[in-house]
């Protein structure tokens, strides 16, 4: 038995007491720590990644953890297609932030451990085999979120980190019940097993039961993720949230909700509660991505826009995933791929506005390619791979999502076929908005409105951060199959 | 050789790599590096070309194709390729040659930029790029990335000066302009390829074009229509990069960039492309034989009408660049008209079986892009003619010049070539590929069909355009070159640099000849496409050219039409014998403010975009903060205020407690016995 996958979980783990305990003078010491720890978690990711979809059943670890007469919980972890990508992000991610937070200098040690803690929560979630692990790390993801934002956040950190955590929270313990629904649903010979494959053969029951647990399940999820209508916790957050805490609070948890909904609610209902679901997933799914790119274009707080940009486009997702069709998995999995390697670019870019320049405020700003060229050029950049500029990542993604809408469409023919216009309007608006953006911050007159000598461009680190997630996002714009082979090793024949 | 036809677009982004990353230092030294690109670009075309044009392919009428799979959608995969028939060889060299002459001429243009040069040499090559590698594309979707990338492109070349520079508003606000409005081409575009790839379950040229897979798929309604829904988005995507009638008022703006990108933009890469798009898509329109004939006649009236339409504003512009745009926008609407008017006779042809319908669409077809060939040498000389006046004199307004002739020879001569070329002067290049345009929009009238009668006044609409063609050219070059030096014309440099005046004269070589090249096998060379995609045409013969051209009444009308156009220029600005003022009331008159103002186009894109956009935008946020929002906070609220409520009763006293004891069990007791008189309590 392997245990690369509980290294994953590990290592980040003592990192994170390590860089805890280092308080006092050692404290500035803290961050190579944490670099060395993601790093090496990382290049264990990058090895399990580059092992192939074969050889993952051989990593699979099963323990059990507590028995009774009903019920058994394991510590049980499971790699496939879907989590080795985005196990792989995670650590990705993580070990960006690192680097991109390295100019950190309030209490670097318990920064760096937050940031240490949050990638054992999510490469629990996204490893986990068992409902009872997946929801304790699905909680453990939450608390140093929390306090990330609660103590490193903006002005407003404590209303954002309080509604951030109930809101969520509240969502989480409905996707609990929907659990334990579950769990005991597929008990079989009084024994609950909560590891997931028993759960998956034991599921059953009437169609009426399986499509309210699914509504549980999928409440708790798109909250998470989150879908109009209820996002709002998600602006807030990341209009708090320091910068590391946003690239992996829109990197990689938002995509927990979407994790959950492919893992859980795909793969366990059957096809036909699915069906019943589906058009309110497609709907959500359109409004998310209509709604969210409209309310893009009002928005002037940069960082804003992006956080309801990152809800238009894991609307995209949902409504991947609402397609129920091959391509539609495929696509909404090489979205929350891609939109994480993008909105890393663009929360780092909206958090170096608020660093460098001082304000994020739109309309104070302007003529910025002039004085910040290389600023300029990665939000450049991350605004073009967000509208979905063919050669880079979100293009190849966005293809796959609305053409799986269209075959949808275009089997129910009819008049229904016109609904594709809502997928052309959102990339429409996609466009507009990042442009408008740009005009009013890159281009047009220098703003006078700002103190033009105190702002500088991007240091060392925060530029090698920049420019790793940059050439990965041309790497997999270019060739795409290096991740669509991983993924579908997993999506081809689930459905 | 024809392995290595990738090589043609990847010599120039290797370029952009390199200038981008590596010219920080000697901004300079990025232009040489851009030039040799383009040239090696260039070469390797020329040598394709002639390899395939001497290969097997070519005599066996096959187009030379080969891919790799790039990515697998569900079931099918799609390819990364090249294609290279009659059609992209042409494209790819007149792209290439146009633009290593313009990259030259940047060297003296552009000499003044300081570092922004690097950006400008990196940018330019990338631009190459996109052209070239749309034109060997061999799927739908590979051609789609590098017309997108051609479309980040314009943007960035157009908002060259977006900041740091006096005007940089207005130049960003153009640059913007013209990616959103090409980007509601290109959304149409790929609405339309998602139908084609779901139909065709291939996007592959050689799966589509094949006779048999388009009859296959159109043997049912649903078929028919969606291919024709794929049709019209199609050309929705050319209608925004080739600039016609709606979504062409974002050309005129993009002048704001330097004149080398405009040259690049009208004459070497982006406009073509859509223009490309049509010719290539048209066994995709012709084979369609429910809808084709309404599909090929959408494309013909757009054509026709963007050509007489643009061809009025440029009537009484007195920007000398924006003159250019107009004329540019008014020949890519004859172009666009040939392509419509050939493709419905051929379609016709097609369901009919007549082979004479379809040669005769052929050549609609061959004057077309012969004409996008013509256009390019011209245009672009134009272009960089222009550039030159503009940077000795330093002014993009005609009335400001005047009498450059003197200082200026090499330019005025040039331009003059150039300006009795896209005014047909005969013998001239725009003259035989007008020609053909003309007669080609005068076929369908011709042989009497259905819609003839629209394409009649196409035709009429097209011969009128000739007139004001010619008209509103030699209004520009006597203005600018003839006549009293004015204000900006007094203190300007003389002429240009060599390295400027060098690539004008190249340029003006095969602007006046270009022409003839239908004399030896161009035609040809172009209706193989057609035949390599599968379309039955026989082959096209060169040989009794000359004899059609000159033996049609309608050539003489159009040459009269030109020769009156210029005489009437040469009255009104050079002999000064008209005063254009009466005629236009000093400026006042309704018609000359309505061309003055673009028939308020502009101010069209405004409102409908800050309608549809901002004015929703703003409704969807106040909704998402108050209604939304709000009613989570209010949620929220009314827990915690109803917990202070609660709050009281926890007041430690005794009776308190007794009292909500003695209310909760007489509550209880009642519903008991209430439940109890309902029969709520079923005895089992």
């Amino acid at each position: 038995m392997s245990v690369i996958l509980s290294l994953l979980l590990a290592i980040p783990f003592v990192g994170a007491i390590i860089t805890l305990l280092m308080s006092g003078p050692r404290e500035k010491l803290a961050k190579f720590v944490a670099l060395v720890t993601t790093a090496i978690t990382l290049i264990i990711a990058l090895y399990t990644l580059t092992l192939g979809p074969s050889k993952y059943i051989d990593l699979d670890e099963n323990f059990t953890w507590i028995k009774t007469a009903n019920i058994q919980m394991n510590y049980a972890l499971h790699i496939d297609g879907l989590s080795a990508l985005m196990m792989f992000m995670t650590s990705l991610l993580v070990f960006i932030t690192v680097i991109f937070s390295s100019t950190e200098t309030d209490r670097p040690n318990y920064f760096h451990a937050l940031l240490l803690a949050i990638e054992v929560g999510l490469m629990g979630v996204y490893l986990a085999a068992d409902y009872f692990l997946f929801y304790i790390m699905w909680e453990v993801t939450l608390i140093p979120m929390f306090f990330m934002i609660s103590w490193y956040g903006g002005p407003r950190k404590h209303y954002s980190a309080i509604k951030f955590f109930i809101y969520t929270h509240v969502a989480s313990l409905v996707m609990l019940i929907g659990i334990f629904a579950m769990v005991f649903t597929a008990a079989h010979n009084g024994l609950a097993n909560f590891s997931f494959i028993a759960v998956k053969n034991g599921f059953g029951g009437s169609a009426l039961l399986q499509t309210a647990i699914f509504g549980l399940l999928f409440f708790g999820f798109i909250v998470k993720m989150p879908i109009v209508p209820f996002h709002t916790w998600l602006p807030d957050a990341h209009v708090e949230a320091p910068t590391a805490g946003s690239v992996l609070l829109a990197g990689v948890m938002l995509k927990m909700g979407s994790y959950g909904i492919i893992r859980i609610c795909i793969e366990v209902f059957e096809s036909s509660v699915l069906y019943n679901w589906q058009t309110v997933m497609i709907g959500l799914g359109v409004l998310s991505m209509i709604y969210g790119a409209y309310a893009c274009i009002a928005q002037t707080d940069l960082k804003k826009m992006v956080a309801y940009s990152s809800v238009s486009h894991m609307g995209m997702v949902l409504l991947a995933i609402g397609c129920l069709s091959e391509i539609g998995i495929e696509f909404a999995v090489f979205q929350m791929f891609a939109h994480g390697l993008i909105t890393a670019v663009l929360f780092m870019v909206c958090g170096l506005a608020g660093h460098n320049i001082g304000t994020r405020e739109i309309p104070l700003l302007g003529g910025l390619a002039g004085k910040l060229p290389i600023w300029s050029f990665f939000m450049m950049f991350g605004f073009m791979a967000s509208l979905g500029l063919p050669g880079l990542v979100g293009f190849v993604a966005e293809f796959g999502i609305l053409y799986a809408f269209w075959e949808i469409l275009a089997k129910m023919g009819g008049i229904y076929i016109v609904l594709i216009g809502l997928g052309m309007l959102s990339m429409m608006l996609t466009a507009g908005y990042y442009l408008w953006a740009m005009q009013r911050t890159l281009f047009g007159d220098t703003t006078d409105k700002i103190d033009l000598r105190s702002i500088h461009d991007v240091n060392k680190t925060e530029f090698i951060a920049l420019s790793i997630v940059s050439c990965l996002i041309v790497l997999f714009g270019i060739w795409p199959s290096l991740a669509t082979n991983v993924i579908t090793s997993f999506s081809g024949g689930l459905l | 050789m024809l392995d290595y036809s990738w090589l043609v677009p990847v010599i120039p982004v290797a370029c952009f790599v390199f200038v981008g990353l590596f010219c920080k230092k000697k901004p300079q030294i990025g232009g040489y590096i851009a030039i040799t690109g383009a040239a090696l670009s260039c070469i390797l075309a020329s040598i394709i070309s002639y390899e395939y044009l001497t290969s097997g392919y070519y005599s066996s009428n096959k187009a030379f194709t080969m891919a790799i799979e790039w990515i697998k959608i569900g079931g099918f995969s799609i390819n990364f390729g090249i294609y290279i028939d009659g059609l992209s060889c042409i494209m790819m060299l007149f792209a290439s040659f146009i633009s290593t002459m313009i990259f030259v001429y940047s060297l003296g243009y552009m000499h003044d930029q300081g570092e922004k040069k690097r950006r400008y040499y990196a940018e330019v090559s990338l631009f190459l790029t996109g052209m070239l590698g749309l034109v060997i594309s061999s799927n739908y979707l590979e051609m789609f990335i590098f017309w997108e990338i051609m479309g980040l492109c314009s943007y960035l070349l157009i908002g060259f000066w977006s900041f740091d520079h006096p005007e940089a508003k207005e130049k960003s606000s153009a640059a913007k302009k013209a990616f959103l409005v090409t980007r509601m081409g290109d959304v149409c575009l790929i609405g339309g390829l998602f139908i084609l790839l779901w139909v065709f379950k291939s996007l592959d040229y050689n799966a589509l074009f094949a006779p048999d897979a388009i009859k296959a798929v159109t043997n049912n309604e649903y078929g028919v229509q969606l291919v024709t829904i794929a049709s019209f988005l199609i050309f929705g995507g050319v209608i925004g990069k080739s600039a016609q009638f709606p979504l062409h008022d974002w050309l005129p703006d993009a002048m704001a960039g330097p004149t080398t990108v405009s040259a690049l933009i009208h004459a070497a890469t982006m406009v073509k492309a859509g223009v490309y798009l049509t010719a290539r898509s048209f066994p995709l329109f012709v084979y369609n034989s429910h809808m084709g004939e309404q599909v090929l006649l959408f494309i013909g009236v757009i054509g026709g009408f963007t050509a007489i339409f643009a061809a009025s504003q440029a009537l009484n512009n007195m920007n000398i660049k924006k003159v250019l745009a107009f004329s540019t926008l008014s020949q890519l609407g004859y172009m666009i008209l040939a392509l419509g008017a050939g493709g419905y006779l051929m379609c016709v042809g097609i369901k009919n079986g007549n082979e004479g319908l379809i040669a005769l669409g052929a050549s609609g077809y061959i004057a077309g892009v012969f004409h996008m060939l013509n256009h390019a040498f011209f245009k672009g000389l134009l272009f960089l003619c222009s550039g030159s006046v503009i940077h000795s004199t330093g002014t993009e307004d005609m009335r400001l010049m005047g009498g450059l002739i003197r200082k200026m020879p090499v330019t005025s001569i040039t331009m003059l070539l150039g300006s009795l070329s896209i005014a047909g002067f005969p013998l001239f290049s725009g003259f035989w590929s007008k020609d053909m345009v003309l007669e080609a929009a005068f076929g369908p009238f011709e042989e009497g069909f259905g819609f003839g009668s629209v394409f009649c006044v196409l035709f009429l609409l097209g011969l009128i355009t000739a007139f004001m063609t010619a008209f509103y050219m030699f209004r520009m070059w006597f203005m600018t070159f003839v006549g009293e030096p004015r204000e900006n014309a007094q203190h300007c440099h003389g002429e240009s640099p060599l390295s400027m005046s060098v690539p004008l004269i190249v340029l003006s070589i095969f602007a006046v000849y270009s022409g003839i090249l239908i004399l030896f096998g161009l035609g040809y060379v172009i209706n193989e496409s057609l035949i390599s995609s599968g379309i039955n045409v026989e082959k096209y013969s060169s040989d009794n050219i000359v004899m059609t051209i000159f033996s049609n009444q309608w050539t003489y009308i159009s040459i009269a039409l030109a020769l009156i156009g210029i005489f009437i220029a040469y009255l009104m600005y050079d002999k000064k014998e008209i005063n254009p003022g009466i005629l236009n009331k000093n400026g006042k008159s309704f018609v000359y403010r309505l061309l003055a103002d673009r028939y308020h186009f502009p101010q069209i894109y405004d409102h409908t975009s800050w309608g549809l956009g901002y004015g929703v935008a703003r409704v969807v946020n106040y909704f998402d903060r108050n209604v939304v929002d709000g009613t989570v906070n209010g949620l929220s609220n009314a827990i915690v205020e109803s917990g202070k409520i609660m709050r009281k009763m926890q007041s430690g006293f005794v009776r308190d407690y007794a009292r909500y004891i003695i209310i909760g069990v007489i509550v209880l007791v009642s519903t008991l016995f209430l439940m109890f008189l309902t029969g709520g309590f079923q005895c089992q």
